[in-house]
């Protein structure tokens, strides 16, 4: 692009892109990596005319202008290959000569990237580091008071319940009058939540699956993950791993003839049903798996065509009504395997769940609900659903965990959160800090696929580009060249790291409270915060 | 006092428990006035034995008789022995720094806790976290903890040092003589066990091998330990080396070392082995999908690097409407071959000087690549006044196809010059004694010198057949041409003057006639002049009327003028005056009048509003348009005999003219070989894709040819400048002698990684990056 050229109102300069290379041109080998691993071909090689002046005030004759070019990495301002900051160029350089900076101001590009009317979409979450669960501290520590726990010494059993757990006087009733009580799941309280298969990619998948199996059967921590709406591979739903599997479904109903017939085939049942209806991260807005990421591969296991966009709408069609949503759904789910499988709705952070909990609790089928707040992730949205829509899962769990107090049915109804647990890496005390709030257990995702895969995505604004299929690291990519970027193995470890470092930090933060054997699930006197509102919002202490 | 003497301290007075302060204080009394024998009548008081030291080293012996309370023996001294005859509450010997310490009972939680040095001999069980917290200081000797029985659960939690022997005789739980959960978090130290146990924490303690050295410790010393306890006679059932065992702490350096099974080991024997070969996904896709690097080559590269050569036109040869491929040509002058340049030229045009050279405006040039980043053309029109010593192609053999052409100006003569350069029998059928139309006939002689037109159009003469007409065609002539020969194509021009319906409109001249007069001079004006219509035939006028003598000219036109280029130029040059919007009320013998009332005085109107087609020869199936003939791309009218070419189809440039013959000369080229006219669109390159900071910007004009093939980027084709196979990191791209042009650079997929340096780096846009979809 010449430098000297008409200008349009949306021509744009590197100084008003949200990143901008910084190129070291003395480090710089032109090895060609940066430009190769790019994702977003957002630096080239360019060409560089250097003008050299000869001058003599004296000797008029010796006067000269002179030009050379030379070699170097440029970054391009066409919108379509903005650099999205990801600094893969930075860690594929061998000289450290290349890193993307952000704007020292807001960028420009935002008034810009609505081109064609289109507005801006992408992945990862909103757009806004800061959180109120971190600001929470645990205020109550036991020294001499309650029996101190030792947190690498004494024994621990934090586990939760998903599913409904009847009083006793209603558990022996209804065995009498219908010979059946609600199955119950004794399960770790950190969840992976749902993530589909096609919006990760198969060797991400994978490896999240692998670790969880592993963590099941080699280290004895009942943790489970979630399916996301995306089907389920038919070899999982053929093998014992079933039971450390949530199998989701949603709006789209993808994938659910393949888990349908193999029902009879299934070696064990799955953990549980999620049904979902909607996600924190895009509220009230459906999904869509772009026609780029469905292959061969997603289309079989989603069984549609390949190559063609997918979108789940933002509603169940034929559902016009929470009664008729809880009683319908979920008592069909429970029909497929015998009654022998939790069911539950998760929905988004609204103020309408109190709503939704208040006809849970008064159909028996319902195992739980879960709720994702507003700084939940997707792998694609509109960035205004993002940015502004939702509701933040702490008053939302709080709010229904009260409710479920009122009417003394806390121990009954399980609540999970979800929703920016971990957003700032501090995932067990989040995680605490919602339990302790009222949530039996937490739901993540985007914090897995930081931890176990390395996502670059960011609350700045870094990477997030989840929805175009070029993830950097694979984990959202259905392109070979990427995912294979991904070893599954090593995702595993990562998920075993996670979860045995999540139990160890889980573990200091609940011993100090006596609790070894039980989760301090709405033991919100531990709880303080240094916001005089927060904390009368909540119904928790107000620390300084 | 001798070592006879015995004190007697009594946890009792008055049938009253005496406080654990005053039996310490007591004790200590007793010492410090000389006593080294105790007997203490214990009531559940706590801390008795421990602290006590003589001034004179000789040993103390305190023996506890009744229920002795918690953390006897406490902070114990070397030299100090406390012998419990019954069973000891919880934390004995607890901080012990140097006492022995024999309990002839059970005894209870934490015994030996924090135990640094010191011996504590249990001749039952003990509760639960004994030998927790334990130390090894090297300045004294180790601590060491017998119990006959079995211990409690969490045993040696945080041990650091010492030794703790299990003899597992008549244990608590005769399934397990360690307790649940043993050894967590232990650093040092070593412990013997003996009997059957339940596991301890296999990430700080293991298993060591019983050495002769061991067994040689723990023989002599479990003898002593059984006297102190009193069970001598159980010495020849423990001394079975076999039944013994030796737990020792890992090091810090074993502990990373997890036991746990690697992911791989359970990808492969639990993963694999439930759900099949190749895992989640192994039956529905059969791709590898083990890790790559990120910088891959081959198949797993993400883009290509194509050669593109000549797979665009570069802008230049994409503008010129007479498809000239001027990059082509300059590409021969950087050859070397300026022969070959220039005969080339004749390939598409038969009048490459007059036209590219003089009288064309050039839209190659305003195309050009380099104006986007303002920098000076290169100039076609150098290339173009050397084609004057263009030669004459050989010309093929005739075919025996006859083709009539009708009207011998630059579009007539176009298509006969390509059909005969085809093989193809061209004849012109013209009014004009010679051939040229326009070109002789009305261009000023300024514009162009004599010779040049005249040397092109006897080039021209040679080689066509021309068949001067006597009186205009009429359709039936054109219906019997179309039957003489096989196609006829009507390249009649547009020379019927526009004119204004206003009063006085005979006042007016129109701009061809005066134009052709003025080339013979045969024209007059007078001293004042307005020329209505200021397009570039209007500004040809204007110039030609200041020759013969105006002194102001003035050109009015309705709406901002179209005139352009030399044309231009050459208007303003003499000074003359562009005035609108005009709009013309009437001719008068003043002047121009105005709608507007204004009247600009004139003695010479000319007006040069264009020029129609004189179309009333056409038979009729030929339709029309607006006054003009109706074909289509290639010039095919109606009639698909005839075709029609020039300003007769559209008015245009000379150019036009020339191309829309070439166009239709290969259609119908194309025809007789019965094969349907190719599409000549061709895409164009992408300038973005040039490089232009390898020219000098400052570049002003050219002086001669091979000057403008050096500054051409060659858009789209390859210079073989070889700089890409500098730039490539990997040395990947090397030039092979092959191809279709004689040479190709390629690339070693092996080594390429997709950096994009090559297309980054052409300066002529030839290399492009391709998603790769190769199968992986």
């Amino acid at each position: 692009m010449p430098s000297n050229r008409p200008i349009a109102p949306s021509s744009l300069s590197v100084k008003d892109l949200p990143w901008q290379i910084a190129w070291d041109k003395d480090k710089c080998t032109l090895c060609g990596s940066c430009t190769a691993v790019c994702p977003v071909n957002a630096i080239e090689l360019g060409v560089f005319r250097k003008r050299a002046l000869q001058t003599s005030l004296l000797r008029p004759e010796e006067n000269a202008s002179t030009f050379g070019t030379w070699h170097g990495i440029r970054q391009k301002t066409d919108p379509s290959f903005k650099c999205v900051g990801c600094a893969m160029c930075t860690l594929v350089c061998p000289n450290d000569a290349i890193t993307p900076c952000r704007s020292d101001e807001a960028d420009k590009l935002r008034f810009h990237i609505n081109q064609g009317g289109i507005p801006r979409s992408r992945g990862g979450r909103r757009n806004l580091a800061a959180g109120l669960l971190d600001q929470i501290k645990f205020i109550r520590i036991s020294m001499l008071t309650d029996p101190a726990l030792d947190a690498g010494r004494h024994e621990f059993e934090l586990r939760s319940l998903l599913g409904r757990v009847l009083p006793p006087e209603d558990s022996i009733r209804f065995y009498n009058e219908r010979g059946w009580i609600p199955p119950v799941r004794e399960i770790y309280p950190l969840i992976i939540g749902g993530m589909s298969f096609g919006a990760l990619s198969p060797n991400m998948w994978e490896g999240l699956q692998l670790g969880v199996t592993y963590l099941n059967e080699e280290l004895g921590l009942p943790v489970r993950i979630c399916t996301g709406e995306g089907g389920c591979p038919p070899r999982l739903l053929r093998s014992r791993f079933l039971q450390y599997v949530i199998l989701q479904i949603a709006s789209g109903y993808f994938g659910w003839d393949e888990i349908i017939h193999a029902i009879p085939e299934m070696k064990v049942d799955p953990c549980a049903v999620e049904i979902k209806y909607g996600q924190g991260a895009k509220p009230g807005d459906g999904g869509l798996l772009m026609w780029h990421k469905v292959n061969k591969l997603i289309a079989a296991i989603r069984g549609v065509p390949p190559g063609v966009s997918l979108p789940s709408p933002p509603t169940h069609q034929t559902k016009y009504s929470i009664e008729e949503a809880v009683a319908k759904m979920t008592q069909s789910m429970y029909m497929a395997w015998g009654f022998r499988v939790p069911v539950y709705p998760k929905i988004s952070g609204t103020t309408t769940a109190t709503a939704v909990l208040n006809n849970i609790t008064r159909n028996s089928y319902a195992a739980g609900l879960a709720i994702d707040g507003e700084d939940g992730g997707t792998g694609a949205a509109y960035s205004v659903s993002l940015d502004h829509m939702g509701h933040p899962i702490a008053s939302n769990i709080r709010d229904c965990y009260l409710d479920l107090v009122k009417t003394g049915k806390q121990n009954e109804v399980p609540l999970f959160a979800g929703g920016g647990i971990g957003r700032n890496g501090n995932l067990a005390a989040n995680a605490a800090a919602l339990i302790m709030l009222g949530a039996s257990g937490v739901q993540i995702g985007k914090y897995i696929m930081q931890a176990a895969a390395g996502c670059l995505g960011s609350e700045s604004d870094r990477c997030n580009i989840c929805n175009i299929g070029n993830c950097p690291k694979g984990i959202t990519s259905q392109d070979p060249r990427l995912y294979r970027r991904l070893d599954v193995d090593q995702v595993a470890e990562r998920v075993v790291d996670v979860f045995l470092s999540f139990d160890t930090e889980l573990k200091k933060i609940v011993a100090p409270l006596g609790r070894s054997t039980s989760l301090p699930i709405g033991m919100s006197d531990a709880l303080g915060i240094n916001d005089k509102a927060a904390a009368e919002r909540l119904a928790i202490r107000y620390v300084v | 006092m001798n070592d006879q003497h015995i004190a007697i301290i009594h946890g009792r007075e008055m049938g009253a428990r005496v406080s654990s302060r005053i039996l310490e204080e007591e004790i200590q009394k007793v010492i410090t006035s000389g006593f080294r024998q105790l007997n203490v009548k214990a009531f559940g008081q706590h801390g008795i034995g421990g602290r006590l030291w003589s001034e004179d080293k000789r040993p103390i012996q305190v023996t506890v008789e009744g229920p002795a309370g918690q953390r006897l023996g406490s902070m114990g001294f070397p030299g100090t022995r406390i012998e419990v005859m019954g069973p000891a509450s919880d934390d004995v010997g607890w901080l012990n720094a140097g006492a022995e310490i024999v309990i002839h009972g059970n005894a209870g939680n934490g015994v030996a806790n924090a135990m640094a040095q010191g011996k504590v001999q249990v001749g039952g069980n003990i509760g639960a976290r004994g030998m927790t917290m334990t130390k090894f200081n090297p300045r004294f000797t180790r601590p060491e903890l017998w119990v006959l029985g079995s211990v409690g659960d969490y045993f040696g939690e945080f041990m650091a040092g010492g030794v703790a022997v299990v003899c597992g005789i008549d244990p608590q739980d005769p399934d397990n003589v360690l307790g649940h959960r043993p050894f967590i978090g232990m650093v040092g130290g070593r412990a013997f066990s003996r009997g059957p146990h339940k596991g301890y924490s296999q990430t700080d303690a293991k298993l060591v091998a019983l050495t002769d050295g061991d067994w040689a410790w723990l023989t002599e010393n479990l003898k002593q330990f059984l006297d102190a306890v009193q069970k001598p006679e159980l010495f020849e059932t423990l001394a079975e080396r076999e039944q013994w065992q030796v737990i020792a702490a890992r090091t810090p350096q074993e502990k990373i070392s997890s036991k746990r099974r690697s992911m791989e080991t359970f990808h492969r024997d639990v993963w694999e082995a439930e759900l099949g070969q190749g895992g989640l996904i192994g039956d529905l896709m059969e791709i590898d999908r083990s890790p790559i690097s990120l910088i891959p080559t081959g198949d797993l590269r993400r883009a290509v690097p194509m050669w593109e050569n000549g797979k665009f036109l570069a802008p230049c040869e994409a503008t010129c409407p007479s498809g000239i491929p001027v990059r082509q040509r300059w590409q021969l002058i950087r050859d070397g071959l300026v022969d070959e340049a220039v005969d080339l030229a004749l390939q598409y045009t038969p009048f490459p000087a007059t036209v590219c050279g003089y009288l064309c405006p050039n839209p190659c040039m305003e195309a050009c690549t380099r104006q986007s980043a303002l920098i000076a053309p290169v100039d076609t029109a150098v290339i173009g006044k050397a084609s004057i010593e263009a030669r004459t192609p050989d010309l093929p053999e005739l075919s025996g196809h006859k083709i009539a052409v009708i009207g011998g100006g630059p579009a007539g003569i176009s298509t006969a010059w390509q059909l005969r350069l085809k093989g193809h029998a061209a004849t012109i059928f013209d009014l004009a004694e010679t051939l040229g139309g326009k070109i002789p006939a009305v261009i000023p002689e300024a514009r162009i010198p004599a010779e040049v037109v005249d040397s092109e159009l006897d080039r021209v003469r040679e080689v066509l057949d021309h068949e001067q007409l006597k009186e205009a065609l009429t359709p039936k002539d054109v219906r019997n041409l179309a039957v003489e020969y096989e196609y006829v194509v009507i390249a009649t021009g547009a020379w019927k003057p526009r004119t204004l319906p206003v009063p006085g409109a005979e006042r007016m001249m129109p701009a061809l006639d005066f134009l052709a007069k003025a080339r013979t001079n045969m024209a007059s004006v007078g001293k004042k002049v307005v020329v209505i219509g200021a397009g570039n035939v209007g500004c040809d006028v204007a110039a030609e009327a200041h020759r013969l003598g105006a002194e102001e000219v003035l050109l009015i036109d309705v709406q901002e003028p179209a005139s352009f280029g030399k044309e231009r130029e050459e208007a303003e040059k003499i000074g003359a005056q562009f005035k609108w919007p005009c709009f013309t009320q009437e001719i008068t013998p003043e002047g121009v009048m105005l709608t507007t009332g204004e009247l600009l005085p004139a003695d010479s109107v000319f007006i040069s509003i264009g020029d129609a087609p004189d179309l009333d020869f056409l038979p009729p199936e030929v339709t029309t348009v607006h006054g003009y003939i109706q074909t289509d791309a290639v010039g095919r009218t109606a009639d698909p005999t005839i075709f029609a070419i020039g300003d007769a189809v559209r008015p245009g440039l000379l150019t036009d003219a020339i191309g829309s013959g070439r166009r239709a000369a290969e259609a119908i080229d194309s025809l007789l070989a019965r094969r349907e006219p190719a599409d000549p669109m061709s895409e164009v390159i992408d300038i973005n894709r040039v490089s232009l900071e390898y020219f000098d910007p400052r570049i002003s004009g050219y002086d001669d040819v091979e000057q403008c093939g050096d500054n051409c980027a060659s858009c789209g084709t390859c210079r073989d400048c070889g700089i890409c196979v500098a730039v490539c990191p990997q040395a990947a791209i090397s030039r092979l002698d092959s191809g279709a042009v004689g040479y190709e650079y390629a690339v070693a997929a092996d080594k390429c990684i997709g950096c994009g340096f090559c297309a980054g780096a052409c300066p002529c846009g030839v290399w492009n990056m391709v998603p790769n979809t190769a199968d992986i």
